[in-house]
């Protein structure tokens, strides 16, 4: 039984995906997990597998597509099905299809003689005209046609010459309703089809003319059309200085999407960087969105503006803590020596034992592990850590699953792991989704403090800077110490500021005391 | 004052008055006289006229469309009935080799006044022979004029002005719009050839379509406006000549264009259209000028097969959407 592939959600915010390239062509057999395309998503090229085995009939999109979230890639059947109602179904409605490029053509003409003899019928409980028609390209059968049936449409084009497919092979409603997706432009980049290309501008004529009449500059923008195509609808987004993202209207963001972590510095800047208004002044250089950073701009500007934030900022005193993190390593490189193993012994740092830290004060505080939806607040019954991880082309954030249960060294090696497999661009969509709170730390850059922008849907943002070395005053005395800023920025229609006080109440004690984190 | 009649009887209505209006025009073809005519288009007319006005003739349009060109060319004005435009295939020679080239090839001591007309395009199951859209062979060639009405009024109008040109015009009708009613206005004259017309105002897309696909492009539109999209629909009512001026407006104000029509994809009237508006509107595209036509296949018979061959306003409405970068529909 054939069935339609449609395109998988690949990443946790992806709303739509740059399907870069095929690995398998239509008639090739698919086992379980084969590598069927790679797709570029907001937050990495991905490896799109399938999921079940049969024959590659159709592929629905060209390498480069831009694809939609759960759009119909490609046909999966048996070798030579029918898949006219297949593509009448995807092709909206009543849309006629050619049969799916056989893997074999002489089976498939069996299997359609077969058909029309045992009156075998499509989806809507008739033959779809597609395959009648598709027919008419196919090499007529001697089979003698049955009264009404599709043959009668049959025969009309003349039989294709040898066994080599034309290139453009589509349904009769394809070859003249449909617009192709767009020719490939140069050698398609990884990063797929481009707006502007080798200075090259794609953009449609209207757009072209209205740009040229109000001075707008299109090099540089992005559109939302096939391929990257600028259409009058990314005018107006454009000429604000926006990134015009691509899609229709952005999904809605339910309680499944799990974003971007957040970064400290403002959202994506301008698509098209306007001309300098002095004359002679240097053009700057213009950067194409990757699908990476159009999601983090999209997604942080709808945070920041509809989310209202207010932040909480403590500074707790750490020395304890690191203290107590040189112990911990020290007694596992001990460990380490004694066992003889080989492998270096991992190290713990301060984010594993702040990401455990705040695990234990959110089951303490569970308002804080919490999420706002029109209809209610959803208090979170697991603790799921989202741990910003710098990538180069943005920010991914990888989830800690039920934290407050797993130990610190479970958790460091699970940071570890998923923050390497996030530089590789190696994470799967699972692995980023429906976090419950997030941490992002900075202290590695050399930042004291800094405020971040919420997760949505998340309700919390922990955004730690690094441990200063202060003098601090105790019992009237100025003693060197260690402080380090923690800043909660807290969606306020979830949490008010008595509640994120006292979970910073609560971290604060933890992190002072810090046997209490792996205590409990 | 206006009437709410049946298109079938605002083409008789033409006819007749313009019959009565000059002695010189008669009717002529298989059916049109004793029985009535095939679609009861001539109901009464042979009773009014008599046999020399309203001429019943054998089944061979070859010969009775040659008598009408000569007819024609010696003073008269002929009206030609094909009991279906797919039988015109039949006459054809005399249509392209004589009625549309006698006046230029007389270097212009002949005129052919002649109407051709009759049901064109798809009715319902009446097998591959009798369905096809014929109207682009014919609007191909210089020399004829073709119209192709969607509403009664125009069926009136285009066919009295189409009875007064002194050029052969070919006027298609459609079977399954026979029985359909719209307002004509009781002083309704001649409507110029040549005209297209919107029949809906929107800033989004312009649907260009004729004869009956106007109706289906309309219903497409409604369902378009539940889902935000503001359509315009252009009835072109003449395909020769063409008005270029009133497509070419519409595209200018919606920057997206959809054809709509019977015939088949291959060099039909969407693709005159849309070479049109490309070369002439190409700087107001804001997408490709899509097509949405009767499938590149002879008509099956079967019924459904049938409907899923010719456009549908669903069909409309994809195209659209797409034009329109409303999701990949």
């Amino acid at each position: 039984m054939a069935k339609i592939l449609d395109m998988p959600k690949l990443s946790p915010t992806m709303e739509e995906g740059i399907l870069t390239s095929w690995h398998k062509k239509e008639g090739d057999t698919v086992n379980v997990d084969d590598l069927l395309a790679e797709v570029e998503t907001d937050k990495a090229t991905m490896e799109f597998r399938a999921f079940d085995k049969g024959v590659l009939l159709k592929l629905l999109v060209a390498d480069g597509a831009e694809v939609k979230l759960g759009q119909p890639v490609a046909i999966l059947g048996n070798a030579g099905e029918d898949v006219s109602a297949l593509l009448a179904q995807v092709g909206g409605g009543a849309a006629p299809a050619a049969k799916a490029a056989p893997a074999q053509e002489s089976d498939a003409q069996a299997s359609d003689a077969q058909a029309e003899k045992s009156g075998e019928t499509g989806a809507s409980g008739e033959k779809p005209a597609a395959a009648a028609a598709a027919q008419a390209s196919a090499p007529a059968q001697a089979s003698a046609p049955a009264q009404d049936t599709s043959a009668q449409a049959a025969a009309a084009a003349p039989a294709p010459s040898g066994k080599s497919q034309p290139r453009e092979r589509g349904s009769l409603l394809d070859r003249t309703e449909r617009e192709g997706a767009p020719r490939a432009r140069s050698a398609s980049s990884s990063n797929g089809p481009r707006a502007s290309e080798g200075g090259r501008v794609f953009a449609s004529p209207y757009v072209r003319r209205a740009a040229r009449e109000r001075g707008i500059d299109l090099q540089g923008a992005q559109g939302s059309g096939p391929g990257g195509r600028i259409v009058a609808k990314d005018l107006e987004t454009i000429a604000s200085g926006a990134a015009a993202h691509p899609g229709a209207s952005p999904a809605g963001e339910g309680a499944q999407a799990n974003g971007h972590a957040v970064k400290p510095a403002s959202p994506a800047g301008p698509a098209s960087p306007a001309a300098p208004a002095t004359p002679g002044l240097a053009q700057p250089e213009a950067h194409p969105l990757s699908m990476m950073r159009k999601t983090i701009a999209r997604r942080l500007s709808e945070s920041k503006k509809n989310v209202p934030h207010f932040y909480l900022t403590i500074d707790v005193e750490v020395e304890k803590l690191v203290a107590f993190r040189e112990q911990i390593n020290r007694d596992l490189e001990a460990s380490a020596a004694k066992a003889k193993t080989e492998e270096k012994p991992p190290k713990i740092s301060v984010n594993d034992l702040l990401v455990k830290a705040c695990a234990v004060a959110l089951a303490r505080v569970p308002e804080c592990n919490a999420q706002f939806t029109p209809e209610a607040i959803l208090v979170h019954k697991r603790i799921d850590i989202s741990v910003a991880v710098a990538v180069s082309e943005g920010l991914v954030t990888p989830v800690v699953r039920n934290a407050d249960q797993k130990s610190v060294t479970a958790i460091s090696s699970e940071i570890r792991e998923l923050a390497g497999r996030a530089k590789a661009k190696k994470l799967k969509a699972e692995e980023m989704l429906d976090g419950t709170f997030s941490i992002s730390n900075l202290g590695m850059f050399g930042i004291d403090s800094f405020s971040a922008v919420i997760n949505p849907p998340e309700g919390a943002i922990l955004a730690v800077g690094q441990v200063r070395e202060e003098p601090i005053v105790r019992d009237g005395q100025i003693v060197a110490g260690k402080k380090l800023a923690m800043t909660l920025s807290c969606d306020h229609r979830v949490i008010d500021g008595a509640i994120g006080a006292k979970f910073l109440a609560e971290l604060r004690s933890l992190l002072e005391h810090p046997i209490r984190i792996v205590t409990g | 004052m206006a009437r709410n009649i049946r298109f079938r009887e605002a083409l008789r209505e033409a006819m007749i008055e313009e019959m009565e209006r000059d002695e010189r025009v008669f009717l002529m073809g298989e059916e049109v006289g004793h029985y009535q005519g095939a679609y009861k288009v001539s109901e009464g007319m042979l009773d009014k006229f008599g046999e020399k006005r309203v001429i019943d003739t054998p089944i061979a349009e070859g010969g009775f469309a040659g008598i009408g060109i000569g007819a024609a060319m010696v003073g008269l004005r002929p009206i030609i009935e094909f009991m279906t435009w797919n039988f015109s295939a039949v006459a054809f020679d005399q249509i392209l080799n004589n009625a549309a080239k006698l006046r230029q090839m007389s270097g212009g001591q002949f005129n052919c006044p002649i109407v051709f007309r009759g049901p064109n395009a798809s009715a319902k199951q009446v097998g591959s022979q009798h369905s096809h859209a014929m109207e682009h062979f014919y609007a191909t060639v210089p020399g004829l004029k073709v119209v192709a009405p969607a509403y009664p009024s125009d069926a009136k109008g285009l066919m009295k002005a189409a009875i007064r040109d002194d050029n052969p015009v070919l006027v298609m009708e459609s079977e399954t719009l026979y029985s359909v009613k719209g307002e004509v206005a009781d002083d309704l004259d001649v409507i110029p050839l040549g005209r297209a017309n919107v029949v809906r105002q929107g800033k989004d897309v312009t649907i260009v379509a004729y004869s009956r696909m106007t109706h289906v492009a309309m219903d497409a539109a409604a369902q378009l406006e539940k889902e935000g999209i503001s359509a315009e629909v252009v009835d072109l009512r003449s395909l020769r000549p063409l008005d270029e001026d009133t497509i070419l407006d519409s595209v200018e104000k919606t920057h997206r264009c959809v054809v709509v029509h019977e015939g088949w994809p291959y060099g039909g009237v969407g693709a005159e259209v849309a070479d049109r508006v490309q070369r002439l509107a190409f700087d107001a595209l804001d997408a490709p000028i899509l097509r949405v036509t009767t499938l590149d296949v002879p008509m099956p018979y079967n019924a459904k097969l049938e409907q899923l061959c010719i456009p549908q306003p669903d069909r409309v409405v994809a195209a659209v959407k797409r034009v329109v970068y409303r999701g990949q529909a």
